[in-house]
């Protein structure tokens, strides 16, 4: 069986709070497996213990009971984050630094040689799609640009787990579904990626398990289809009937025992709808600026 | 505990130095320093000779001291408090950074600015010295001066070295204090408050001096140990004039060791109550 890329067992957080001795349990008997190259995605309401719990695994918290491990190694020791790649939420990096300069810190930093860096640089660069921009100071980007270049700072020294602290926070729908590419990408290459995020359209679509946290215990973990799937009832997408071949449909449905719930139209997700008109007129625009530049 | 990466702490003393130099506070601080030196000459008494020149040293050296420590003080927990507040530090410490290379490096990233800080002055202080000097001789003849110059210009340096080493050490000072401290303005009050009674320190060594032996004699003996001694570092007197005896090279080394001693302390000090705390 693959090593599991995070092994969280039965870890408890307590803070105290003030000075009467009382504590405040912020994750609460957590048990979690990540597995090995696959995107897993934390969701919780605000103060379930989501960001304790990615600081337990980066070893920058240390668990009141419990441990913690990564691809078997205590996420205490500074070994074991040799290959973790971070995205903090709402990150904020050096702002007098270009984000050429930003990455290639975090780069050397990591460890990564000098004969490797300018290659591992500019291949991450790349992949986040900030060529264009790399070479501005880092205290001119949007908050879209910011997150790619999070984003390039936490993987440019090739790690096998990321970790991704509400990646798409702030950022517009094609930002957030370039992010999403990103991450597809990045699962594609051979990575582990733990997800936190409130976008609940976004996770669904991109995360092969989610765990729901509440109050810091652990309500519910799965595949998304397993969790979100009614096993009881099937879904049938008919076009071009008339109202007497729904009355027929539903005549057959009963004759064989089932019940028809309800008639509906297909909707698509507001995140869809809006991603395929936008490109639509994005394509729009590049047919016309191609025959503009044809008759000058 | 490991001292993991010197690569690391270079990289990170070198993007904190990068970041302090930048800031308006230092350059600020900067100019006023250089500009009050260079304008001892307009605030000299008139009775030429060494007199004016001794003038001139005392003004330069205690804007290097009031201004270095201002400096020491503030630059110290503004670099840290700015990574705490950002949350560059998580970024930083969620990477293989061992927490020790990271208050390491930000020491060694002071101590560059406060080296470029206390060599530009010490350059500055000693250019002036020396312009003032060359126009006394011509005023006052060669009589005045026929045992060659009255100021020793090297001395100045090992003066400058000598102050960086004293700001290096109350830069560890506030290192600790920003360790486990949650405001800024805590920290440099009561890194201040530290600056105090390390120069006033040598009361209470002529104090336990004085006492008989008993617990009373042992606290302040522990507390002498405890702050560094400050006076041991103002040895500018001793140095600047020919007419006086110098400084022997072997007390500047074990006023340097003595520096070193406290600076690794205070940071190993730092270190262990960083270890625990919640970035």
């Amino acid at each position: 069986m693959a090593e599991s890329a995070i092994s969280i067992r039965n870890v408890t957080k307590d803070f105290p709070v003030g000075i009467s001795g009382k504590k405040l349990r912020a994750v609460d008997g957590l048990v979690l497996e990540v597995r090995d190259n696959e995107i897993f995605g934390l969701l919780g309401p605000n103060g379930s213990g989501k960001s304790t719990t990615i600081k337990i695994v980066l070893g920058l918290l240390e668990p009141s009971h419990g441990e913690c491990a990564i691809f078997g190694k205590p996420s205490r020791s500074v070994a074991a984050r040799q290959r973790v790649g971070f995205l903090p939420e709402s990150p904020y990096f050096y702002r007098y630094l270009s984000g050429r300069e930003l990455v290639s810190y975090y780069a050397r930093l990591c460890g990564v040689n000098k004969d490797k860096l300018d290659a591992a640089v500019d291949s991450v660069i790349e992949l986040v799609g900030m060529q264009e921009a790399a070479h501005r100071r880092v205290g001119t980007y949007s908050k879209g640009m910011l997150q790619r270049i999070g984003l390039a700072q936490a993987i440019v020294h090739d790690p096998r787990l990321i970790i991704l602290d509400e990646p798409t926070a702030g950022v517009d729908p094609l930002g957030a579904a370039a992010i999403a590419d990103i991450v597809r990408e990045l699962k594609a290459r051979g990575k582990t990626i733990l997800l936190s995020s409130h976008l609940l359209a976004q996770i669904e679509g991109l995360c092969d398990r989610v765990a729901i946290l509440h109050r810091g215990k652990l309500v519910r973990e799965g595949r998304i289809d397993e969790l979100v799937t009614d096993p009881e009832a099937d879904c049938l997408v008919v076009e071009g009937l008339d109202p007497a071949g729904h009355a027929a449909v539903q005549q057959v449905i009963e004759a064989k025992g089932g019940r028809l719930l309800r008639i509906e139209k297909p909707r698509l997700s507001l995140d869809a709808f809006f991603l395929k008109e936008v490109h639509q007129r994005e394509r729009e625009h590049a047919v016309v600026s191609a025959d503009q530049e044809d008759y000058p | 505990m490991s001292f993991q990466s010197p690569r690391r702490i270079r990289l990170i003393a070198g993007n904190t130095f990068l970041e302090a130099v930048r800031q308006r506070f230092f350059n600020s601080v900067l100019l006023i320093a250089l500009a009050l030196i260079a304008s001892s000459t307009f605030f000299q008494q008139f009775d030429f000779g060494s007199s004016e020149l001794k003038f001139i040293a005392d003004f330069g050296f205690g804007a290097l001291f009031f201004f270095g420590s201002i400096l020491a003080i503030t630059v110290t927990t503004q670099l840290f408090f700015n990574e705490m507040e950002n949350r560059t530090a998580l970024t930083m410490l969620a990477k293989p950074v061992h927490k020790f290379d990271f208050l390491a490096g930000k020491l060694l990233g002071v101590q560059l600015l406060m080296l470029a800080f206390t060599s530009l002055l010490s350059l500055v202080l000693l250019g002036i010295l020396f312009w003032r000097e060359t126009g006394l001789m011509g005023q006052m003849g060669p009589d005045a001066f026929s045992e060659g110059r009255m100021v020793r210009y090297m001395d100045i340096l090992t003066f400058g070295f000598l102050q960086w080493l004293k700001f290096g050490l109350l830069s560890a000072v506030t290192l600790f204090v920003a360790s486990f401290s949650n405001t800024n303005i805590y920290t440099i009050i009561v890194s201040f408050c530290i600056l105090v009674v390390c120069q006033l320190q040598y009361i209470a060594r002529e104090a336990y001096a004085d006492m008989a032996p008993g617990p009373a004699r042992l606290l302040v003996q522990g507390l002498g140990l405890i702050f560094p001694n400050f006076q041991l570092f103002n040895v500018g007197d001793q140095l600047l004039l020919t007419s006086q005896e110098g400084l022997p090279a072997v007390t500047v080394l074990q006023i340097s060791l003595y520096a070193c001693v406290y600076i690794v302390a205070f940071l190993l000090l730092a270190h262990l109550s960083f270890r625990r705390r919640e970035i």
